[in-house]
């Protein structure tokens, strides 16, 4: 586990913001971490950085303890917030240099890393422009160029997409999945559900508390009612499918079959292939349940259970 | 208390706009005939508030046709305005007043009887689940309360018409399910016009307009404009929806690729497209990634918003 932390807590006065939180995150993986404003997500993060002392429970971060080391890990995490941290006045480049100076980054090794980082982020237009002459999506891959600037193994990216065009989300998604691609751990936090689906682990935080913490297709598993499979051309074929596709429910349709299943299994999609292989013809169309549903199932079940909605 | 709705609600004809000498507004023609849910949607600096600013009587703007309830936005506007429920992207309340001041305020301005006032109030801050906090400084709500407030603040005169700027924007996943809601129940007695970067707004609402510099780009159901997107979507389905994604990237004609639960959502602009069987050809020979198979599916709100803000719709 490249985080890790066990009854995280953290109390300002009588308050308490952050309670006995316990979550881990895999290496090489995006973690969608969610919850409203002042369910205790910033505070959180605050804690994993090192920016801020837990009142109890322990942190590690790359094998670091940061609440004993909390500079070590700063050096070794890349970090983007909110209001992305590129100095105004300064044009992109030399924003690069500002930072690439505080990683001790310089010459043919800063060329190298830039460049490459230009090319991938599409940055080279903008490169001698300042922040303020640039569209939100711009600046907003600049930010994430810059946090990944020193190569960090871990990025932590604070509403990334808040505020951002549709073009520019799918974009930056694009370039977050090949981050994760590459082995680096992305902690994300968003306020648009159907991004958890570009994720592989999503953690719910309300209260404090964690309302739900496990991959997307177990939440869509206990959360939804399944992935509905349409399947036009082969009514005959309804005992085998049946028999390869066990847990799921099967009804004919009138134009052939719909299948019902809980989560979407490899074994599941091998079937399905195999059948339009034999079928040459069949249709098949599947439908999976979207998070943001499945979220308002979550949260109503929550209600239902008398917590705090 | 509204009597029966002046027709068309909204008019537009080549409405403009200049902020010195650049230009917001370029000459937007926009006819609104009912009350309903219209979400405005488009890319940073589009000109969504200033559209929604000129609607709401809030800017001196040049038209051919200028009519907003049976008012015409290039003359005298005090009355319309008294009409309208107008809420801005930042809290525009007062913070140091009480939840229940800033209504009454409110009621005040409007000139609303005492009864009427205490009818209304009571009724709004119980949908906005703001009763238990009606005494609280505005100040020391959170985020989603207070936008909730702003919106109870802007109903609270019952307006014909209902301006929210990004209300949603920022706010946390179980307020903005709450605002929708409360919006929902007002589409019947008012026009409701709202500016949003969710997805998930834009497809719940009734009629979508889609702005960028300053013009209407594309205008219609979320359906009627999924319909038309001229991008093909096509999911494929695999045991590593991530290789698979970036496998896809590197085939000519694809536009974009993404992973997104079980599948690669993949999109190609139909002018480059080879054809769907040869596309779903390539993506189960996909090298590196074991597709298991692949499927065309209907484009879906988020392939319409990006196939207009890359100007291909519309």
């Amino acid at each position: 586990m490249i985080i890790r932390t066990r009854g995280l807590t953290k109390r300002f006065g009588d308050f308490t913001a952050v309670d006995h939180l316990s979550i881990e995150v895999e290496p090489g993986t995006i973690f969608a971490f969610l919850g409203a404003n002042g369910s205790g997500k910033s505070t959180t993060i605050r804690m994993l950085i090192g920016l801020l002392r837990p009142t109890e429970g322990t942190v590690e971060v790359d094998g670091i303890d940061v609440i004993r080391h909390p500079r070590r890990v700063r050096d070794r995490i890349g970090y983007m917030g909110q209001k992305v941290s590129l100095y105004q006045g300064l044009s992109i480049r030399e924003n690069v240099e500002f930072y690439a100076g505080l990683y001790g980054l310089a010459g043919a090794e800063l060329e190298r890393r830039w460049g490459a980082l230009r090319e991938r982020f599409a940055l080279s237009q903008a490169e001698r422009e300042k922040p303020e002459d640039l569209p939100a999506g711009i600046r907003q891959r600049a930010g994430l160029a810059l946090s990944t600037l020193h190569n960090p193994r871990l990025l932590f990216l604070d509403e990334p997409t808040a505020g951002v065009d549709v073009r520019s989300r799918a974009l930056f998604w694009e370039l977050i999945q090949d981050e994760a691609g590459a082995g680096v751990t992305v902690f994300v936090t968003t306020h648009f559900l159907e991004e958890t689906d570009y994720c592989d682990w999503v953690s719910f935080i309300d209260a404090g508390h964690l309302i739900a913490n496990a991959a997307p297709e177990e939440l869509r598993r206990r959360y939804s009612d399944g992935y509905r499979v349409d399947i036009e051309g082969v009514p005959a074929e309804r005992d085998r499918l049946a028999a390869l596709l066990p847990g799921g429910r099967i009804e004919a349709t009138p134009s052939g079959l719909q299948l019902v299943l809980p989560t979407l299994e490899p074994a599941a999609l091998a079937a399905l292939e195999r059948l339009v292989a034999d079928h040459p013809g069949t249709r098949v169309r599947i439908e999976q349940p979207s998070m943001t549903d499945v979220f308002r199932r979550v949260l109503a079940e929550r209600a239902a259970s008398g917590g705090e909605p | 208390m509204s009597g029966p709705p002046i027709q068309p609600l909204v008019q537009l004809r080549g409405l403009e706009k200049r902020y010195g000498g650049r230009p917001a507004l370029r000459g937007i023609d926009l006819t609104i005939d009912e009350r309903q849910i219209l979400c405005i949607v488009g890319p940073d600096g589009a000109g969504k508030t200033t559209l929604l600013r000129a609607i709401a009587g809030l800017l001196e703007v040049h038209a051919t046709e200028a009519r907003v309830l049976g008012y015409d936005l290039t003359a005298d506007v005090t009355e319309l305005k008294a009409r309208i429920g107008y809420v801005p992207q930042s809290f525009s309340l007062y913070r140091e007043l009480s939840v229940m001041e800033n209504l009454t305020f409110t009621a005040r301005l409007h000139r609303m009887a005492e009864a009427e006032f205490a009818a209304r109030s009571r009724e709004l801050l119980e949908r906005t689940g703001l009763t238990a906090f009606a005494d609280r400084a505005a100040a020391a709500l959170s985020g989603g309360m207070r936008q909730k407030l702003a919106i109870a603040n802007a109903l609270l005169a019952r307006p014909a018409l209902l301006a929210l700027d990004e209300p949603t924007a920022g706010v946390d996943v179980v307020a903005r399910a709450e605002i929708w809601a409360l919006l929902e129940r007002e589409r019947r007695d008012a026009l409701i016009l709202w500016s949003t970067s969710y997805l998930d707004e834009a497809e719940a609402c009734d009629w979508l307009i889609y702005l960028d510099e300053g013009r209407v780009v594309a205008s219609g159901t979320p359906a009627a404009l999924r319909a038309a997107v001229p991008l093909e979507l096509y999911r494929a389905w695999g045991d590593d929806a991530r290789t698979i994604a970036r496998a896809a990237r590197a085939l000519p004609y694809v536009q974009g690729a993404r992973a997104a639960g079980r599948f690669a959502r993949i999109e190609v602009q139909q002018r480059r497209t080879p054809g769907v069987a040869r596309v779903l050809r390539d993506l189960e020979r996909l090298p590196g990634g074991t597709v298991r198979f692949a499927e065309q599916a209907e484009p879906d709100m988020e392939s319409t918003l990006l196939a207009l803000a890359q100007g291909l719709a519309g």
